[in-house]
C-alpha cells in the first residue's frame, strides 16, 4: 500500500530523463554530422586551398592511412592527462582539507599557490622536463600543475559552506572530525569540487599537451609538432581531431561521473 | 521569579538533568540569564516562549554544542558535568530537519547509529523494522527531496529515536506543519513516548500543543531567557483529542497564555526601543 506512492515517485522521473538523454545524444550526433558536411562541402565549394584548410576526407584518410601512430599517440597523452588529473584532483582535495583544519597553514601556503600559478605554464615545464628527464611522470606533473589549484580553491569553497548547524548535529551525535568530514563535509563539497573537476579535465590535456612539447617520440603533442615542422596540414589538422576527441570524451566523462555523484542536485 | 517553584513537587526523586543559574552570553547579546529547571526522569517537559528568548541557546547547552557562562552549574545523572561532556549522550533534534540529500531515508534515519559505530547492515535492519510506527513504510530507499514537510520531519524524528538516550530534545519538530498535521503528529508523538519512555524536553511556540503533550510547562521571559513561569500539567493519561475543550484545559491555557502575552509584550517593546 505505501510502496504505491514509491513506485509511483520513481517511474515517471526515470522514464522522461531517460528519453531526454537519447534525444540529447540524437542531437549532438546530428549537429556533429552537419558540422562535417559543412566542412567537406564548404572546403569543395570555395574551392579552399588545402594549405589553409584541407577537405575533411582528406584528414580522415591521413588518420586511417597510420592508425597505430595516432592510436599510440592518443593512448599516451590520455595516460598522461589522466595521472595528472587524478593525482591533481586528490591533492586538490587533500589541500582543502588541511587548509580548513590548519588555519596557519592555509595562511602560509596559499598566497606560495597563487604564486605558483601565476608562473606561465611553458616556463615550469622546461623545468619540470629537467627534473624528471624525458618521462611519463614529467608531463603528468605539468598536467597535475595545472589542474591540483581549481581543485583546492572549489573544494574549499565547498567545505567551508556547509551549514553549521548540520555540523552541530554530527557533533550532538558524538561524531569526531573524522566521521564529520568523511559523512557531512567532503559529500557536501562534491558539487562545488566538480565544477573545478571539469575544467580541470580541459587543462590536464593543455598540461599534457605542452609537456609533450619539450621532447618526446609518441603523443599527440609529438604529433602536433611534427606536423608542424614538416608543414604537412593535413596531418595537423588530423593531430587536433584525435586531440578534439580526446578533449571531449574526457570531458564528457567527468560530466558523467558528476551526474552519477551529484545526483540530489543543488537542494535547500 | 520563579512563581509555583515551592508548590510544585519535585518531579521525581532524582532528576536527569538540573541546571542552575545558567547565563550565557554572545557577544553584546545575553541569551540567558540565571536559568534554572530540573527535569525528571520519564518526564515530558515542554518549554515555550516568545521568540528569540534563548530556547534553542537553552537545548544548544543541554546537547553539549555550547558551553554556559562560568559560574552556573549543570547536572546530569545526578553528577556534575560540563556541557562538552554531554555530547554523543543526549538525543538532539534540531528546528530543522537537516536530513541528507545524497542519503535515503533509511541511511539518514540511522547516522546516528553508524557515528557510534554499529554496523550499517544492523542498524539498516532495525531502522526498517521501525519505518511503519513512523509512518514511512514502503519509502526508506527515497531521496528527501521526494518527501513532504512532514514525512521529512518524521524521519528526522525516528533518527533522533533510533539514537537511544534517556534524554531527547525536540526543538519545534513540528513547528513548520499544517495545523491538522500536526495534532495528528502530537497524538502519535505521545504515543510513540508512551511505549518507549523516555525523558522528553519539548520547544515550541504553541500553548495548546505544550499544554496537550507536557507533564510540566516552562514559561521563559523575554530575552535574556529565564524560567518565569513552572506549570504542572496533571491532566490524565493517555489524552484524547477533545482534551483541548475541557474546562481544566482552558484555565490552564489562560494561565499560560497570560504569562507568555506579558512576556512577548515586553520583548516587543525592546525591539521598538532598538527601532528608535
Ligand atoms: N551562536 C550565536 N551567536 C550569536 N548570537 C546568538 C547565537 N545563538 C543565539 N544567539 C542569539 O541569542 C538569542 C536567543 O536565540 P535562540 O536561543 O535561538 O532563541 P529562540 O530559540 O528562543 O528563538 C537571539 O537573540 C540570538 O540572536
Ligand atoms: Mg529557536
Amino acid at each position: 500500500m505505501s510502496a504505491a506512492p514509491a513506485l509511483a515517485a520513481s517511474t515517471p522521473a526515470a522514464g522522461p530523463r531517460a528519453g531526454l538523454f537519447a534525444r540529447r545524444v540524437a542531437g549532438r550526433v546530428a549537429a556533429l554530422l552537419a558540422v562535417a558536411l559543412a566542412w567537406e562541402g564548404l572546403v569543395l565549394l570555395l574551392g579552399i586551398r588545402p594549405f589553409y584548410l584541407p577537405r575533411l576526407s582528406s584528414v580522415l584518410a591521413a588518420i586511417a592511412a597510420s592508425p597505430g601512430a595516432y592510436a599510440a599517440g592518443f593512448l599516451r597523452t590520455l595516460a598522461e592527462t589522466l595521472i595528472g588529473f587524478v593525482a591533481g584532483g586528490a591533492f586538490g582535495v587533500a589541500v582543502a582539507v588541511a587548509f580548513l583544519r590548519l588555519r596557519a597553514l592555509r595562511e602560509m601556503v596559499f598566497p606560495l599557490f597563487v604564486v605558483s600559478q601565476t608562473i606561465p605554464v611553458i616556463a615550469f615545464g622546461a623545468l619540470v622536463v629537467l627534473w624528471f628527464g624525458n618521462t611519463l611522470i614529467a608531463k603528468a606533473v605539468i598536467a597535475f600543475y595545472l589542474t591540483f589549484f581549481p581543485v583546492t580553491v572549489n573544494a574549499l569553497i565547498g567545505l567551508e559552506s556547509v551549514d553549521p548547524r548540520q555540523i552541530a548535529l554530527m557533533r550532538s551525535f558524538g561524531a569526531s572530525p573524522r566521521q564529520i568530514l568523511l559523512r557531512l563535509q567532503l559529500p557536501s563539497a562534491l558539487p562545488q569540487t566538480f565544477v573545478a573537476l571539469r575544467l580541470a579535465a580541459s587543462l590536464s590535456l593543455v598540461g599534457a599537451i605542452v609537456g609533450e612539447w619539450f621532447g618526446d617520440t609518441t603523443g599527440l603533442g609529438v604529433l602536433l609538432l611534427q606536423a608542424m615542422y614538416n608543414e604537412n596540414v593535413v596531418a595537423i589538422w588530423a593531430a587536433l581531431l584525435v586531440s578534439a576527441l580526446l578533449g571531449t570524451g574526457f570531458y564528457s566523462a567527468v560530466a558523467l561521473l558528476e551526474r552519477r555523484l551529484v545526483f540530489w542536485g543543488a537542494e535547500q | 521569579m520563579l512563581r509555583h517553584q515551592d508548590d510544585a513537587p519535585a518531579p521525581a526523586p532524582e532528576p536527569l538533568i538540573e541546571l542552575k543559574g545558567v547565563d550565557k552570553t554572545f557577544g553584546p547579546v545575553k541569551a540567558l540569564s540565571g536559568l534554572s529547571a530540573r527535569v525528571g526522569r520519564g518526564e515530558f517537559v515542554t518549554v515555550v516562549g516568545p521568540s528569540g528568548c534563548g530556547k534553542s541557546t537553552l537545548f544548544n547547552i543541554v546537547a553539549g554544542l555550547e558551553e554556559p557562562d562560568p559560574g552556573g552549574a549543570l547536572r546530569f545523572e545526578g553528577r556534575s558535568c560540563h556541557a562538552a561532556d554531554l555530547l554523543g549522550r543526549v538525543s538532539f533534534m534540531p528546528q530543522r530537519d537537516l536530513l541528507l540529500p545524497w542519503r535515503t531515508v533509511i541511511d539518514n534515519a540511522i547516522l546516528a547509529l553508524e557515528i557510534e559505530g554499529r554496523p550499517r547492515k544492523e542498524a539498516r535492519a532495525e531502522a526498517l523494522r521501525m519505518l511503519p510506527e513512523f509512518g514511512l513504510a514502503g519509502f526508506e530507499a527515497q531521496y528527501p527531496h521526494q518527501l513532504s514537510g512532514g514525512m521529512r520531519q518524521r524521519v528526522a524524528l525516528m533518527r533522533t529515536f533510533l539514537f537511544e538516550r534517556d534524554l531527547m530534545l525536540l526543538d519545534e519538530p513540528f513547528g513548520a506543519l499544517d495545523a491538522l498535521t500536526r495534532t495528528l503528529m502530537q497524538r502519535w508523538l505521545l504515543d510513540v513516548w508512551q511505549r518507549h519512555r523516555r525523558t522528553i524536553l519539548f520547544i515550541t511556540h504553541d500553548v495548546d500543543e505544550a499544554i496537550f503533550l507536557g507533564d510540566r510547562v516552562l514559561v521563559m521571559t523575554a530575552r535574556p531567557g529565564a524560567v518565569k513561569l513552572e506549570q504542572r500539567i496533571d491532566l490524565p493519561r493517555p489524552r484524547r483529542p477533545d482534551l483541548v475543550t475541557a474546562p481544566e484545559f482552558i484555565r490552564l491555557k489562560r494561565t499560560l497564555l497570560e504569562a507568555i502575552e506579558e512576556e512577548s509584550l515586553k520583548s516587543f517593546q525592546i525591539a521598538e526601543e532598538k527601532i528608535r
